[in-house]
């Protein structure tokens, strides 16, 4: 099949009904207005374990450093447990944690809690974990939140750790990510 | 944190059953010794950033006792 011949005087005015046929390959290198869809990306996560509740996980914060890690872009910053965006976007939280149950709990609960007006914040993905076990055996959980970020002074979030009893642990460590979150962003708001 | 088996085996380990919530950090986080022990200023409460209720930090030697209890505790129960 022939390829589709291009009048380069009319190029300003395609009619996309003469465009058939194989067309040739276009390089990247000419092309305007494409942006490349991740433009950030970066984790954090708890360094020290902690007993009982943190609503929100004020302390210990500290960026992924485990060989291999890579962030994307500019990154998240953080504030007593308060995460801000660096650009506005659509972007992808993703929260884990590690329960040890040292004392029966019915409801251990992790949330990612966000704010649209840097005050209240709600709980915008939850998951839950119990045992009636108190031996120490651990539950990892996680949960992901979509937030659309189109004011970074307004909106943030934050991690929770809720319903805690007071003598089991959320499990963190400072050689992996174990309690943490990590964030990409998607796309434009 | 414990080790593989559970047993708590760090200083870590005993801090945390010293007091509940985020009541202390490291100034190295790669170094937890008790040297470079600190209680946080901060500690979260039902939504709100407030005071760390904690105001002093236990002895090393307190530390370390409790940590033996917790081993004791461990090692009676999985003898």
């Amino acid at each position: 099949m022939a390829l589709t011949k291009l009048n380069a005087r009319s190029a300003t005015a395609l009619d996309a009904t003469i465009l058939t046929g194989n067309l040739p390959a276009i390089s990247g290198a000419s092309l305007t207005g494409i942006t490349s869809g991740l433009t950030e990306a970066d984790q954090w996560r708890v360094h020290s374990s902690f007993t009982g509740s943190a609503t929100p996980i004020t302390s210990n914060w500290e960026r992924s450093d485990t060989t291999g890690f890579g962030k994307l872009g500019t990154g998240l910053t953080e504030s007593s447990g308060i995460f801000s965006f660096p650009s506005t976007g659509i972007y992808i939280i993703y929260g884990q944690m590690s329960f040890q149950f040292n004392e029966e709990d019915t409801d251990s609960i992790m949330s990612i809690a966000t704010t649209t007006n840097n005050s209240s914040y709600t709980a915008q993905s939850t998951t839950r974990e119990a045992d009636k076990n108190t031996d120490g055996r651990r539950h990892s959980c996680s949960c992901m939140a979509v937030f659309d970020v189109t004011d970074v002074t307004t909106h943030k979030f934050r991690l929770d750790a809720q319903s805690v009893a007071s003598s089991n642990a959320v499990a963190c460590s400072s050689g992996e990510t174990i309690t943490g979150v990590t964030v990409f962003r998607v796309g434009d708001t | 944190m414990p080790d593989s088996k559970g047993r708590p085996n760090h200083i870590e380990d005993a801090l945390i059953h010293i007091h509940s919530r985020q009541w202390f950090t490291w100034t190295d986080s790669k170094n937890k010794i008790y040297a470079n022990l600190r209680l946080t200023e901060k500690v979260g409460v039902d939504g709100n950033i407030v005071d760390n209720p904690i105001t002093e930090l236990p002895t090393e030697e307190e530390v370390n006792a409790k940590l033996v209890e917790l081993q004791t505790e461990w090692d009676n129960a999985n003898d």
